[in-house]
């Protein structure tokens, strides 16, 4: 058990949401979402406030570190376990919105401060989703 | 023809090591600092469940939202199951509090929450994991022998048990020290004082909302100043390295104990940290001698044997009589100076004693 603690704590160094390592408050990051979906003709249509076809970001994802990512957010554990986060969350959504049946894939565009330098920007996407035909 | 002879220091070094690891494994110690932090961990795991419970009494639970899980093989409980499930760890935790059936009941506790905490990277936390690892380590432990039900249903002759976990955990808790200030350490953004001060600046409304103009101008003027952060960052990193390495040493463990809880209790002014200051102020418990009643106390007051939580005396209760005390080596401290040593070994005391004069 010491020897996996210690593995554990040496891993945290690599790993962007470093479990079990007990780097609580590692960054002062911020960051913000412009969230969008992307068409089958690939049109892109942006998602104000989390709202589309009768759903609800906020409700779906509900988990404080990435409520409400429009705004500036504090990065939860860091920018990079956030973003990491997020791109699981796309695709979570992508599997789970049978009602939304335009959407091919999910696209978020990261705008980040990390430790108050920036701002940087980073892009991630879901997988594409099988749409039913007409 | 040559002989194999060790060096004196060697044998004595050998010697030193048999006898710690004799102690830690075989030699039967006091398990009343992992029962002490038994009863701290009971309402803490009903803190810790409350969310979820909340959200289940809402009609929600981790299958209608964003869950990320860890492996693919691990099962999910279908939405019925997983609520009795944090009922019962509501359960578990009330009969740790309380001591009945003391070391299943932690087993079911620590069952509940590391089951939920694997359900999904999203429901990990920090204090979260420190919480499952406690668990075991107090499930380890026979910790129902003492300040229990169980103990008064069924008196044991005496307060040991095998204190392997309790060196486990004593690892456990000085690795979260250590491995959170020296990450910190070696980051020259929080070392030098970046991250706090950023977040000073970005949090500054919540403290003028909660202090009001007046008291908050001055004080933002200095937590938003970067000096300020330039000495108390590296300040908040060696605190972090002193109470890990200073816990394990009897000349300043009492002192760390000090500190940390002065920590925690900073932190969680300061921050939202969930369970984790309570459950790491419980945990300084396990720093306790494991031995009981080795030193005689005759005192003419009665509060003593109810804040002697730790068994740390033999307390012989003596109305009109003055204070007098004899330590484990056999030295004796009368009058005030045994009443101030006293004070130094109570839970509830000893933050406000002198606990440098008398180590």
């Amino acid at each position: 058990m010491v020897v996996t603690q210690l593995a554990l704590v040496a891993n945290g160094y690599r790993d962007p949401h470093n479990y079990f390592a007990f780097q609580p408050f590692n960054e002062s990051s911020t960051y913000a979402v412009e969230l969008e979906r992307v068409l089958p003709d690939g049109q892109r249509v942006p998602v104000p406030n989390g709202h589309w076809e009768g759903y609800d970001w906020d409700e779906l994802i509900g988990w404080g570190p990435l409520r409400s990512p429009w705004r500036q957010r504090h990065a939860f554990s860091g920018v990079d376990a956030v973003v990491d986060f997020l791109d699981h969350a796309l695709d979570w959504l992508a599997d789970n919105t049978p009602g939304d049946t335009d959407t091919r894939y999910w696209e978020a565009t990261v705008t980040y401060y990390r430790n108050a330098r920036g701002p940087h920007a980073t892009v991630v996407r879901s997988h594409d989703r099988e749409l039913g035909g007409p | 023809m040559t002989a194999a002879v060790s060096s004196p220091s060697t044998a004595d070094w050998r010697g030193r090591c048999q006898r710690w690891l004799g102690e830690v494994f075989d030699q039967p110690a006091s398990v009343r600092g992992a029962a002490v932090l038994r009863i701290v961990l009971g309402p803490s795991v009903i803190w810790h469940l409350r969310p979820f419970l909340v959200d289940a009494l809402n009609g929600i639970t981790y299958h209608d939202r964003f869950q990320q899980p860890w492996w693919p093989w691990y099962p999910n409980a279908p939405d019925g199951l997983y609520v009795a499930l944090l009922w019962i760890g509501v359960a578990a935790a009330l009969l740790m509090t309380v001591g009945l059936w003391s070391r299943t009941a932690t087993w079911a506790a620590f069952a509940v929450v590391a089951y939920n905490l694997f359900l999904s990277q999203t429901h990990f936390h920090h204090n979260r994991a420190f919480l499952v690892i406690l668990l075991a380590g107090v499930a380890l432990c026979d910790n129902g022998r003492v300040l229990s039900l169980d103990a008064l249903r069924r008196p044991p002759s005496v307060d040991l048990g095998l204190v392997w976990p309790l060196w486990l955990l004593r690892f456990e808790a000085a690795v979260v020290y250590f491995a959170s200030g020296f990450s910190k350490l070696i980051d020259p953004d929080w070392v030098g004082g970046r991250v706090l001060h950023d977040r000073a600046v970005r949090y500054q409304n919540e403290v003028r909302d909660a202090l009001g103009d007046t008291l908050a101008d001055p004080v933002l003027e200095v937590v938003t100043a970067q000096a300020f952060h330039w000495v108390l960052s590296p300040a908040a990193v060696a605190t972090e390295l002193f109470i890990a390495f200073g816990l394990w040493f009897r000349r300043t463990r009492l002192a760390a104990v000090w500190v940390a809880v002065a920590f925690h209790v900073g932190i969680e002014v300061s921050a939202h940290v969930q369970v984790f200051s309570v459950i790491a102020i419980g945990a300084l418990a396990l720093w306790a001698v494991p031995s009981t009643r080795d030193r005689t106390l005759v005192t003419p007051c009665r509060w003593v044997r109810w804040l002697d939580w730790l068994a740390r005396f033999d307390i012989t209760v003596a109305p009109g009589a003055s204070w007098s005390m004899v330590d484990r080596d056999g030295t004796m401290l009368e009058g005030k100076a045994a009443r101030q040593f006293v004070r130094t070994r109570l839970p509830a005391t000893f933050l406000f004693s002198r606990f440098w004069r008398y180590r």
